[in-house]
């Protein structure tokens, strides 16, 4: 073996690896966008599954975007085939609870999916903490440009997209997100929200 | 259950592998070498074993729907039919490398059981490369891949496989021919390791054990660009079969540079030449298809076939820097051993075309891949979003594939060493008459632009000049031994399948450029908003619509059109073009219907269509010759199978028949046996 | 010089010539990504250029003409607005609001020709009107023929 011509050719491969590295950084599908900081889309959904106290709201009543003003909303959209709202149900529950009495509305989306089978997948795992809508004809998602379930919206107290996760969430990223809209609310939104939420601020004025 | 076994088995494959490939270096230093050697080499057969154990299990769990597997979980449901279920064992990706990784060891255990007698190192450290190549599968398996993961509780149905991939029956075709020829490139790149660290890198004989991998793989590869071409044209609707996405382009690179070696390897065997350049054409060969694999496993380039993305992305930038920096390390570290032994004796040689040919070939792998890559080096340097069109790619290669089609007729009639005047005079300009024939053919029928022309003209030089190959040994068997001319062209065949199949490939790629040609050239297409009995005409097809109809099937809805084919007046037949609506998916899939003969294509796709049937807007495509491309690539396939079926004994042919020795075209013996 | 010397001076010579083509190749014929905002922008310089147009179709400019099969459109990026103009039918899917990439050419007249038309799920876009969910468009079909 000739190791010092072996030396240099070892080095004529770093650029490549490291253009390859760099391009991890990059996801190729995601365009130039201006969508960032837009208005989110209204929906008026009806819900399906309660959720738990506090967080519960009487199944059948109608969740509208508009009337949540003022509050932060997560909606994570979910469905009882898709594998990896598996891995992250415990998570977004749990965390949800420790939002509860706080000017935070979370709300699942059930996206492609019949209402039968998502009841028995909450009972499955063990319930729900927060209350989940139906969204028929996925109409809500591909307002929302749904990529995949799961995926989370993170909605401000003013009504705009403020962050959106693909895949899984950790609890990590909600309580950093939730947080840092909380703070961003107007200050008498953020003690006075809180006694609304369990009273089911979410029902809707027209 | 069935989970956890093929869990085991993939765990234990890993630690075999791991034991198995460390085996190899140290038996050189032991003095139970031969026993060393047993483990080696039974880790192979273990691992072939285990692998086989976790893909049968993955396919009883996704038939019986095992929802307790995640990737069934994940791909499985209980309306997809139980074929696309069981293919769907390689529509995603950890059951693509759980496929992949069983291919391999099937390849592996295959190599070894062949030539587990011969003496030296050479095959134990082949088997070594191979092992080390099964480890990096394995852990993925084990780790960021892996098919079998637990999934509780177990959910009651799944949301089925991609509905682009359970739309064609093609997709049970594409998949594992571009997986047998992509792993099967491991092979000659294993013997490549294991010919440097065997320290037999300057014998030649390493060349000979490899060279009937490469031509395995290739004529898979082969196989599999040409469904995959098929493939896209009969799913994705826009009535193409190439638009130079980073996927297909994956799969021609190395594609081309296997090309590339199959005959520069010939003048090796010749004349002891291009040594070091065969080992860098099979090694480029091993590190293109993982780049391929990298590239679209790892969603660094989009594509409509990208899979979705993970951490494995990560797993896969570790070994290509493994494999690529390994591999230049072994070239450059070896390069000393590899001098030139011959020379060229003269340019009007057989040599000078295949180095051209070697020259042209790669040439065009590095255009196809700059041009891939390009979009992520601007991005990296200048921070813009571009992708590269596909006018780059035809411009920069059209004219490289005209030469590489002139030398296709050059080749065969040029002798080894050096071509007297008088000969090249006899041999080259007879077969000008052919690229007259079709040059003009080309004119008259409409082929446009002068690229698609200098096909028709190329194609037909070389059409000529192969004929005549067959044609005078043929004429030669007839005559000294009265054989019927199709006995006479069995045994031409047989007394050098190499070199015929070989030739027989080039028809296959022959047929492949004029479909291609005519059918890029001379496309014609409409769109049009029918109402039931309205008609539309394009290039000579009339169509009528006859309905609109919708239907309910298991695991999707149908919306489609009747169209009746109207020839003088009167329906001949129909063709049914539709759109697919799967549960999971937002977006309808489109399914063209297309109508085949001899000397084209009507291709039909519903582009839109009316929800109370009262009207349906369709698109027409008349393409000439795309039947020819599908059966050229099946006579490439062919041209593969040939060339690997063994050589009647050279003595025999000799004392049998004298003559053809004598005839200027045999004036080449046989290129020697596989 | 020695043989080998010219050797390496021809490779020299083919690789950057190789080189040199295949740049200029890639510069005439890459496709560059822009928003209407970045389009607009380039001025002279993104007119009759290919170019694949991202951005959102705005609400109500959606005009379809089934039988002359004319789809004009406005792409938006919420500060910029291009008029779209392409022969053929919309995507089954298409509506007003919904992300889009359009492939082709802005031309001299102010409008975008597009060749190419794909739809995009990952943006965010406008409510449908009732009516317009998926599968009504094509249940009234199967109900309508299902025998």
């Amino acid at each position: 073996m000739n190791w010092k011509r072996a030396a240099i050719a070892a080095f004529a491969a770093a650029p490549v690896i490291a253009l390859f590295a760099w391009g991890f950084t990059r996801d190729p599908r995601d365009i130039p966008s201006p969508l960032p900081g837009r208005t989110a889309p209204p929906f008026s959904l009806e819900v399906f599954s309660s959720g738990e106290a506090p967080l519960a709201l009487p199944v059948g009543d109608t969740v509208r975007l508009g009337s949540l003003r003022g509050r932060v909303v997560v909606l994570n959209f979910w469905a009882s085939w898709c594998l990896a709202c598996r891995d992250e149900h415990a998570t977004v529950s749990a965390v949800a609870r420790q939002y509860a009495g706080r000017p935070v509305q979370f709300v699942g989306v059930l996206y492609n999916d019949r209402v039968p089978p998502a009841l028995d997948w909450i009972k499955e795992m063990g319930g729900q903490s927060y209350p989940s809508v139906n969204d028929p004809g996925a109409r809500t998602a591909i307002d929302y440009g749904l990529y995949g379930v799961p995926e989370t919206y993170f909605i401000s107290g003013d009504g705009r997209v403020a962050y959106k996760n693909t895949g899984p969430a950790t609890a990590d990223v909600i309580t950093r997100v939730v947080d840092s809209l909380i703070a961003a609310l107007p200050a008498g939104a953020r003690s006075t929200a809180g006694a609304r939420s369990t009273a089911g601020g979410a029902r809707g004025t027209p | 259950m069935n989970g956890l076994v093929a869990r085991d088995a993939l765990l234990l494959s890993l630690v075999i592998v791991v034991v198995g490939a460390a085996a190899v270096p140290l038996a050189g230093r032991v003095r139970q070498r031969a026993q060393v050697l047993d483990i080696a080499y039974g880790a192979v057969f273990a691992n072939f074993a285990l692998v086989s154990v976790a893909t049968m299990a993955m396919v009883v769990a996704l038939v019986s729907h095992d929802f307790s597997v995640s990737y069934v979980a994940q791909v499985g449901s209980r309306e997809t039919p139980l074929f696309y279920t069981i293919i769907s064992l390689w529509g995603a990706l950890e059951g693509s490398i759980l496929f992949w990784a069983w291919v391999l060891s099937l390849y592996a255990a295959i190599v070894v059981w062949r030539h587990r007698r011969r003496p030296g190192a050479l095959v134990p450290y082949t088997a070594m490369a191979l092992m080390v190549i099964a480890l990096f599968f394995a852990i993925l398996l084990i780790g960021p891949a892996n098919p079998f993961q637990p999934v509780s509780p177990v959910p009651a149905d799944g949301p089925g496989p991609n509905p682009l991939l359970q739309n064609h029956i093609l997709m049970a075709v594409h998949p594992p021919l571009l997986y047998l020829g992509y792993v099967g490139m491991s092979v000659p790149f294993a013997f490549a390791v294991g010919a440097v660290c065997a320290g037999e890198v300057a014998r030649d004989e390493w060349i000979r054990l490899a060279r009937p991998w490469t031509l395995v793989s290739w004529g898979f590869l082969s196989a599999a660009i040409i469904a995959g071409m098929w493939w896209s044209y009969e799913v994705l609707g826009w009535g193409g079969y190439w638009a130079w996405d980073p996927v297909e382009n994956a799969s021609l690179l190395p594609w081309l540079t296997a090309t590339a070696y199959l005959h520069s390897v010939m003048v090796q065997e010749r004349r002891g030449m291009l040594r070091l350049w065969n080992l860098n054409l099979l090694v480029g060969t091993f590190v293109l298809t993982i780049l391929g694999t990298f590239l679209t496993r790892s969603g660094i380039l989009s594509s409509v076939h990208a899979f979705t993305t993970g951490t494995i992305g990560y797993y896969f930038l570790g070994f290509i820097a493994f494999v690529l920096v390994s591999s230049l390390v072994l070239v450059a570290g070896s390069s000393d051993q590899l001098r030139t032994a011959g020379r060229m004796e003269s340019a009007a040689s057989r040599e000078t075309v295949f180095l051209l040919n070697n020259l042209f070939l790669t040439t065009f792998m590095f255009t196809v891949l700059v041009g891939t890559l390009y979009p992520l080096v601007a991005e990296a340097v200048r921070g813009v979003k571009v992708s590269v069109g596909e006018p780059f790619f035809n411009r920069m290669t059209l004219p490289m594939v005209v030469v590489l089609l002139f030398l296709m007729g050059v080749g065969p009639a040029l002798p080894w060493g050096a071509a007297s005047p008088h000969a090249l005079r006899t041999k080259l300009l007879p077969p000008l008459a052919g690229a007259v024939v079709l040059g003009l053919f080309a004119l008259g029928m409409g082929v446009g632009g002068p690229i698609g022309v200098l096909v028709f003209a190329c194609v037909g030089y070389a059409a000529v000049a192969t004929a005549r190959e067959y044609g005078v040994a043929m004429a030669a068997r007839h005559a000294a031994q009265h054989e019927a001319w199709p006995v006479a062209l069995a045994r031409v065949v047989r007394s050098n399948p190499r070199r015929y199949g070989g030739y027989l490939a080039h028809v296959g790629v022959f047929l492949v450029a004029l479909g291609i040609a005519a059918s890029a050239t001379m496309r014609s297409e409409r769109e049009a908003t029918l109402k039931p009995g309205e008609s539309m005409t394009l290039a000579g097809h009339t169509v009528r619509l006859r309905e609109v109809w919708g239907r309910d099937e298991a695991q999707r809805s149908v919306i489609g059109v009747t169209l009746d084919v109207v020839q003088h007046g009167v329906a001949v037949g129909v063709i049914e073009p539709r759109m697919n609506f799967y549960p999971t998916s937002q977006e309808p899939v489109p399914t063209p219907d297309v109508r085949s003969s001899f000397s084209g294509d009507l291709y039909a796709n519903l582009m839109a269509f009316d929800q109370n049937g009262a009207h349906a807007t369709v698109r027409l495509i008349v393409q000439p010759l795309v039947p020819w491309i599908w059966a050229g690539g099946l006579i490439v396939v062919l041209g593969a199978v040939v060339g690997l079926t063994p050589a009647r004994r050279r003595a025999a042919v000799a004392s049998a028949s004298p003559a053809p020795e004598r005839v200027p075209v045999m004036a080449t013996p046989s290129e020697g046996v596989v | 010089m020695s043989k080998r010397n010219w050797a390496l001076l021809a490779g020299a010579v083919i690789v950057a010539t190789f080189g040199w083509l295949l740049y200029g190749g890639l510069d005439r014929n890459v496709v560059f990504f822009l928003t209407p905002k970045e389009l607009l922008a380039k001025g002279a310089g993104g007119v009759d250029v290919p170019v694949r147009l991202g951005g959102l179709v705005k609400p109500g400019s959606v005009q379809w003409n089934a039988q002359t099969l004319d789809l004009r459109f406005t792409v938006s990026d919420g500060t910029r607005e291009v008029s779209v103009q392409e022969k053929g039918a919309p995507p089954q899917m298409f509506r007003d609001g919904m992300g889009v990439v359009v492939e082709g050419r802005y031309g001299r007249d102010g409008v975008f020709h597009a060749t190419n038309l794909m739809v995009r799920h990952s943006n965010e876009y406008h409510p449908p009107k009732p009516g317009e969910r998926p599968e009504e468009m094509y249940r009234t079909l199967i109900k309508g023929s299902a025998s």
